[in-house]
């Protein structure tokens, strides 16, 4: 039992079951000796449980703010009403029924499955849309595709007279009513624990990753749309059966039964609960009921004086927009931002972790080169890149120098994929990489950091290694890279472990984004300035820092600086790029001497403060020669 | 071709009311990076007043018009000040959220105070007058609504190029935070532009609502609908991409209710929605893209 609840799903499924048990339990209570509309409210209030988690479990995991939810779950009513409407009731009000959907009838289970089915197909064709739209959190074109959906569903139901009764809709009774409502129990625990389990599952912990950072997630080799369409198919299912149970609950369907009064209803619920926790969904439409229901109640009770003014129709509409209104203006994440209840039981009944010993470095892996040639890129008139180009193999550390503008970070998005080249080719060992999306060339064994840090904000320091672990072994044979603990030992994070990323400080946040590139276990990692916005301290910390990660995984390194003082501590070999051109490569003394790069620097330091004029030979030298590594504040300080 | 020509001179008409709400849209976009779902509430706004000023006034349309246009421009700013204001620069989920349920608030207003019921206003006898050239029937209300869309696109032009709000204006919608360190006063610039937006959908309001004639708490969904698509057809955040967006939408939904077979006209709305979401799909970054590479 211990070891049960300790465990991943155990202790997931066993807080699931609590909260339903909390839920339901409640409910009864509160029914119980009321008249019997408090039963039939509590129903309702189990089924919208159903509803709004399952719209969660998309909304939640993608960040992508969907309308077309209450379309699906119009489809999915229609489709049960239709299939278990009894065949003399049918032959009665649609007597002009197509497909033979008049002649036939299947038991209430079967019809349910069906409209599960019926309307995960439909879902299927809206992902591969929403996935060829590239949809991301808080896109705007997904929004509106969902919300097209939800309006020609819509139409459909209204103008279809055949089938659907147009606006006075499908009015049944399928014999006897919900017989107890152990169906409602029975879906309500399911879909908690298939929202709780796809949650911390590896394809949702994707799904969440690109929704904090889509094109962080692509360079760690994700690929949204999977985790995306994932989300969207099995929260179609749920709410589909969710509909089919208000559907049988109200003996009738109807356009309006699903339409825009229903979204505001459940988006409020998912909103002021959080919409990113299960538990938090819940909660939701606990507290949303119950505010709902005194409103009724007071809008109910005939007023005089001044409370006639607030007790109107559209009270309610005024109530729900307002708390949406209310908890993003103030509180945007919701009442609860991510917690979930098996955490707690994972706490209660799992043991303290150790700390693993830090990872020694990798046996020297067999060579691996990656050779980009003749990168040429423009940004309209402006040729950013003429055939520059570097060579690296996976057993040295490779650096890019050269003034702001030169084209560095061009140069490392054409090789990750982030950018297009006009022409060039990058080889991968072996493998052309130009044309690829970034997260095949990520899973290809290139991984990256940003200039300016892209962590996976709400998610914890070790989730976010973990998601690149997560990644590397689905994609890649791991020849046995290190853990993803060792790895936290090792980047000096394993004390932060389970705080949010967005929490960092600079320094450990950058560490922590070299940790996530390592955890790739990549044949070579990227890095885009990695020391910017450093002192001189921390960046010669960053040089054994770097060093000992890709030690660790094998990797080689592609390091991208302006500061000399560091890529010259750290490379073994160095290019100078200037005005797109590669203008010297060789060993970091060579390229300090080397009169091409002075004149590179210098033109660029001219127009700082300091010496102005022509070029100057002695300032020249003292450029060149740079600052020791162990001396920080040299001359180099004028370049950054 | 007759036919042609006549649905290209209706589908101007329809889709100024949409170019004018997209390019409001459009406008606060470029200042916000948001998507105002609350702007079709500036025509149910004016629906209730171009009532109250025809039925319950008495005063002819030479009244209430610009009452409607001022009504407009009132709300708009009273929208920012009230939601808007306060989630600027927050996630694209967040500001998403906050101005559909700005949307939902106002409608609800509308419910309480004044019910659900429709209430119907005259509408100006001139708006019926059709004018037979050649073969053309053209309704004289298309002539006004192309002319004044005209006139308000010009003004807006004008404003945008040729004024220092124009030109704060559009650094901000390229780089805010640059614009705010040259010396552009956020507050000032963001609200300038809902009042412009305010000002544009106020110029749709009279017009549409001087053909439709009717107001309800969900009068503006419609428009606000058509609105948004047309700005996102015609590429977020561009402004004459949203005016073509707006114009595109209106010409085909005109083509398309003349060509669909006579069983389906019921959903033309529906099938307009299911064109639009194919040519999403397939061109996510609208007719024209805004040059904005992502930094990395």
């Amino acid at each position: 039992m211990r070891a049960l609840l300790a465990g991943r799903v155990g202790s997931q499924v066993a807080g699931a079951a609590a909260v339903c048990l909390v839920l339901v339990l409640g409910g009864l209570a509160y029914a119980s000796g009321g008249p019997p509309t408090r039963d039939i409210l509590v129903t309702q209030m189990l089924i919208n449980a159903i509803m709004v988690v399952g719209i969660q479990i998309y909304i939640g995991n993608t960040g992508i703010l969907s309308f077309g939810h209450m379309g699906f779950a119009a489809i999915a009513g229609y489709a049960f009403a239709l299939l278990a409407m009894t065949v003399e009731r049918k032959q009665r009000i649609l007597p002009d029924a197509p497909l033979g959907l008049g002649d036939s009838s299947l038991p209430l289970g079967a019809a349910a499955a069906a409209a599960v089915g019926v309307t995960a197909a439909a879902g299927a064709v809206v992902g591969l849309g929403l996935a060829r739209s590239r949809a991301k959190s808080g896109a705007v074109t997904a929004t509106v595709i969902t919300l097209a959906l939800l309006f020609m569903v819509h139409e459909v139901g209204i103008a279809y007279d055949d089938l659907t009764r147009g606006r006075d809709g499908l009015s049944f009774s399928v014999g006897r009513g919900l017989d107890g409502r152990w169906p409602v129990y029975v879906a309500l625990l399911g879909a908690v624990a298939v929202a709780r389990l796809f949650k911390g599952s590896r394809i949702g912990r994707m799904a969440q990753a690109a929704r904090e950072d889509d094109l962080a997630a692509r360079a760690m080799g994700i690929d949204p749309a999977r985790g995306q369409m994932a989300a969207l198919l099995l929260s179609v299912a749920v709410v589909s059966v969710a509909a089919s149970l208000r559907v049988f609950q109200l003996g009738i369907v109807a356009p309006s039964t699903f339409f825009f009064d229903y979204t505001l209803l459940t988006l409020a619920m998912l909103i002021v609960g959080g919409r990113n926790s299960v538990v938090g969904a819940l909660l939701g439409v606990v507290l949303m009921t119950a505010v709902n229901e005194s409103t009724r109640h007071a809008a109910g009770i005939d007023a005089a004086g001044p409370l006639d003014l607030v007790l109107r129709p559209g009270l309610t509409d005024m109530v729900l927009g307002g708390s949406m209104l209310g908890f993003m203006i103030f509180r945007s994440k919701g009442l609860i931002e991510d917690w979930e209840p098996d955490r707690w039981l994972r706490r209660r009944f799992g043991s303290q972790e150790q700390e693993p010993p830090a990872p020694t470095p990798a046996a020297a892996p067999g060579e691996v080169r990656l050779t980009a040639e003749g990168v040429t890129v423009d940004f309209g008139g402006f040729r950013a890149l003429s055939g520059a180009g570097l060579e690296a193999s996976n057993l040295e550390v490779v650096g890019v120098i050269g003034p702001n503008g030169a084209g560095k970070t061009t140069l490392l998005n054409v090789i990750t994929g982030l950018g297009r080249a006009a022409e060039g080719s990058v080889v991968l060992d072996g493998r052309p990489l130009v044309g690829a999306e970034p997260f095949e060339i990520a899973r290809a064994g290139l991984a990256r950091t940003f200039q300016n840090l892209r962590l996976f904000p709400a998610l914890t320091v070790r989730e976010n290694v973990a998601i690149a672990a997560l990644a590397a072994s689905e994609h890649r044979e791991r020849s046995g890279g290190p853990a993803v603990e060792q790895i936290l030992v090792r980047a000096g994070l394993w004390e932060l472990r389970n705080r949010r990323a967005r929490q960092l400080d600079y320094g450990n946040a950058r560490r922590l984004e070299l940790a996530r590139a390592a955890a790739l276990a990549p044949a070579f990692i990227l890095l885009d300035e990695p020391t910017s916005g450093m002192s001189d301290a921390e960046s010669l910390a960053m040089i054994e820092e770097v060093r000992g990660m890709a030690g660790c995984v094998g990797a080689g390194v592609v390091v991208i600086d302006h500061d000399l003082g560091f890529i010259t501590g750290i490379c073994d070999r160095i290019y100078c790029l200037d005005r797109g051109r590669v203008i010297a490569a060789g060993p970091p003394e060579e390229i300090q001497a080397d009169p091409r790069v002075q004149a590179a620097y210098l033109g660029s330091a001219a127009g700082a403060p300091g010496p102005v004029g022509g070029p100057n030979p002695a300032e020249a030298q003292n450029v060149a020669e740079g600052p020791d590594p162990d001396e920080s504040p040299g001359p180099a300080e004028n370049l950054k | 071709m007759i036919d042609l020509l006549q649905s290209l001179i209706d589908g101007l008409g329809r889709g100024s009311v949409y170019a004018l709400l997209a390019l409001g849209i459009a406008l606060i976009f470029g200042v916000m990076h948001m998507v105002n779902f609350a702007h079709g509430e500036l025509i149910t706004v004016g629906a209730y007043i171009a009532f109250g000023a025809t039925v319950t006034g008495q005063w002819g349309w030479w009244a209430a018009a610009p009452l409607i246009f001022g009504g407009a421009i009132a709300t708009s700013a009273a929208i920012e000040l009230v939601a808007f204001r306060w989630v600027r620069g927050a996630s694209d989920f967040t500001m998403l959220m906050t101005s559909f349920a700005m949307h939902f608030v106002v409608q609800a207003v509308f419910l309480m105070f004044l019910g659900a019921g429709v209430r119907s206003f005259p509408r100006p006898e001139w708006a019926d007058y059709v004018w037979g050239v050649g073969g053309l029937n053209i309704q004289v209300i298309d002539i006004a609504v192309i002319g004044a869309t005209a006139a308000a696109l010009a003004v807006t032009v004008y404003l945008l190029q040729r004024t220092m709000f124009g030109l704060s204006l559009r650094a901000a919608a390229e780089d805010f935070d640059a614009a705010r360190l040259m010396g552009v006063r956020s507050n000032r610039v963001i609200r300038r532009a809902f009042v412009l937006a305010g000002a544009l959908a106020g110029v749709a309001a009279v017009f549409f609502l001087m053909r439709t004639g009717q107001a309800r708490p969900a009068t503006g969904l419609s428009p606000l609908l058509k609105g948004v698509l047309a700005a996102i057809i015609g590429g977020l955040g561009n402004m004459s991409g949203a005016v073509y967006g707006g114009f595109l939408l209106g010409v085909s939904e005109v083509l398309l209710r003349s060509w669909l077979p006579d069983n389906l006209a019921g959903v033309t709305d529906g099938v307009v929605f299911a064109l639009i979401a194919l040519f999403f799909i397939f061109r996510p970054q609208g007719l024209m893209a805004v040059e904005s590479a992502e930094r990395v």
